[in-house]
């Protein structure tokens, strides 16, 4: 069943067009990802999605409802979550408070917040630095507090921006974990990555963005394969036919 | 860690310190006026209290919300006008005018905040200066508008009613001591609670990062509106206090900026987001600037200014998160000795 339905997506910033007619669906429990040379269009398409500016032209339909237009918030409580590309951590806050006001979304209750916090700090493995000033976190132990926060929104669709940046290769094994158990949870995902072992792996499916344009999609090991994504990545010069 | 979290009370301990030394604290404050007659000193109490209201009620958007706004006593002045205009005019007491001056205040917030807090940073500082001097300047000079006597730049005396308490009028200093007293630890009390709910947390969020806070669902504009008409409502009911206090207000002594660069000043000094740094500021701050005004203001004029200001500076250079921190810190520190003491007579009691 479709979570996720981007039907002809696009999105200008004064002259430069970001994403050009974008289509993509995204099944219930599936994990697609997001590739593309910087400047594609990735961020900007989690943006429209995210509803951080809305789209020139397109539908985005989110489990049967049309999330056009509908403010970053509001979005969020339609369950959709997100981590950013830079980590934004509420850095004067403990990692349960940052957890807290993820929880906040579902519950008023203080008690109730912290409880579910709690839990997914421990699904994270952070609930051994629950006291500790978010700024005073590692990059590693920041990105999962913001997974955590956005799980604890407990959205059916996860957009993950590049949370494998920066990591170490130790670090990024141990995402790639976290992800696949997320996904065990029901949640669906859509991820932005450049790590090539992460992009080969993870995903069920990728599709390729290269000037805000889908150039391919498909099963990873194959799109990798495709003539047009190579170009896009090695430049229109490289001669194909001398890897064959 | 949140700071305002950070309070050195705890309410579920009643045999502890924590809990028995804040209440010998607020005992002794209420105890003052028994003891010291002095109208002086307690006029310098009861400022200490009001400045520290205000600053309290100023702290939700201000220091919470993280929007500095200095266009706070565009609410006393609503408050202090519509208690007044309605006590000469109607013969309503203040005590109604008070709430009803509280509530004007809170949709002038709404009002004029949902376009402001679209702006960011000093733009929405320079804003809030242009909405309060836009207000001081239209009272300054309307004397009169659909019969309702404003009088201008003159300002308004309230009539004297001698002793009345119905009336908000009192002879002796002590009932505005403790009328103010009890006003400061209400809002205190409000304050604690908000950076215990969600609002609390979100305002934290807000404050801490816009865009990740609106991806975790939360309502930015809602969240500030309700901020700031709380702390419009409560900086309103400040605004009548000093009406009933002086028993005259003029444009220039409620609305002006003057008060809001000192609400401003005691915030900052005594630590911005703080639960307690308002109070603390202004027990630094009132005594420094009403004692330099007494002495020095008659033959130097100004002078009390610097002073003012040289403390402002030498806070920010050493304490650029204000006062509030170190002295939390130390009071933690006798608390803590205070339960090692109370752990050990204990021991002592079970072993004899």
């Amino acid at each position: 069943m479709a979570l996720l339905e981007i039907q002809g997506v696009s999105r200008s910033f004064g002259g430069l067009k970001a994403v050009i007619d974008f289509d993509l669906t995204i099944d219930q429990g599936e994990i697609v990802g997001l590739v593309g040379p910087n400047g594609a269009g990735k961020s900007t398409l989690f943006n429209l999605i995210t509803g951080v500016y809305p789209p020139d032209s397109g539908e985005i339909i989110f489990d049967g409802e049309n999330i056009v237009r509908h403010k970053p918030h509001e979005i969020c409580r339609k369950r959709i979550g997100r981590c950013f590309q830079v980590v934004k951590p509420f850095a004067d806050m403990s990692v349960l408070e940052n957890a807290m006001v993820g929880a906040f979304c579902l519950v008023e209750s203080p008690d109730e917040a912290k409880r579910k916090a709690l839990e997914v700090l421990q699904f994270v493995k952070l609930d051994q630095k629950r006291e500790t000033p978010a700024k005073n976190l590692t990059i590693a132990d920041k990105k999962r507090l913001e997974m955590a926060r956005a799980l604890a929104t407990d959205p059916k669709l996860l957009l993950l921006d590049e949370v494998m940046a920066g990591l170490n290769p130790k670090e990024t094994e141990e995402a790639i974990e976290l992800i696949r158990e997320v996904r065990d949870h029901n949640v669906t995902l859509f991820i932005i990555e450049h790590v090539m072992r992460v992009i080969m792996t993870l995903p069920d499916r990728i599709s390729i963005i290269h000037y805000g344009r889908k150039i391919a999609e498909g099963v990873p090991s194959v799109v990798a394969k495709d003539e047009k994504v190579i170009k896009a990545y090695l430049g229109e010069t490289y001669d194909f036919t001398a890897t064959q | 860690m949140m700071n305002a979290q950070n309070i050195p009370f705890d309410m579920r301990q009643w045999r502890s310190p924590r809990f028995y030394i804040p209440l010998i604290l607020i005992g002794i404050l209420f105890m003052i006026p028994l003891v010291i007659y002095d109208p002086i000193f307690l006029h310098l109490m009861i400022l200490i209290f009001f400045y520290a209201y205000l600053t309290i009620s100023w702290n939700v958007v201000g220091g919470f919300a993280g929007q500095l706004s200095l266009g706070h006593t565009a609410f006393t002045g609503i408050g202090a006008y519509t208690s007044t205009l309605l006590f000469i005019q109607l013969g309503v007491t203040p005590w109604i005018g008070m709430f009803i001056g509280g509530i004007l205040a809170a949709i002038a917030a709404i009002t004029i905040g949902y376009p402001c807090f679209k702006l960011r940073g000093a733009y929405f500082a320079l804003a809030t200066i242009g909405f309060v001097e836009t207000l001081r300047i239209a009272i300054e000079s309307t004397n009169e508008i659909f019969g309702i006597q404003f009088k201008g730049a003159m300002g308004m005396t309230l009539p004297l009613m001698g002793h009345s308490p119905l009336n908000f009028q009192f002879l002796s200093k002590a009932y505005y001591y403790y009328i103010i007293l009890i006003m400061m630890l209400i809002a205190l009390y409000i304050t604690y609670r908000i950076s215990k709910s969600r609002l609390g947390y979100y305002l934290f969020a807000i404050k801490n990062d816009l865009d990740a806070a609106q991806s975790l669902g939360v309502d930015v504009s809602r969240c500030r509106l309700k901020a700031a008409a709380l702390s419009a409502f409560l900086t309103g009911l400040g605004g009548t206090f000093y009406a009933q206090l002086v028993l005259f207000i003029d444009p220039a002594g409620i609305i002006g900026l003057y008060l809001s660069f000192e609400i401003a000043f005691i915030a900052i000094i005594g630590g911005r987001g703080t639960l307690l740094g308002p109070v603390l500021g202004s027990f630094l701050l009132i005594p420094v600037s009403e004692l330099t005004r007494i002495y020095l203001g008659g033959t130097y004029f100004g002078v009390h200014l610097v002073v003012f200001g040289g403390v402002l500076m030498l806070v920010m250079l050493f304490l650029p998160r204000g006062i509030n921190d170190p002295i939390i810190h130390a009071y933690y520190r006798v608390i803590e000795r205070l339960e090692k003491g109370s752990v050990k007579t204990e021991v002592d009691h079970g072993t004899s």
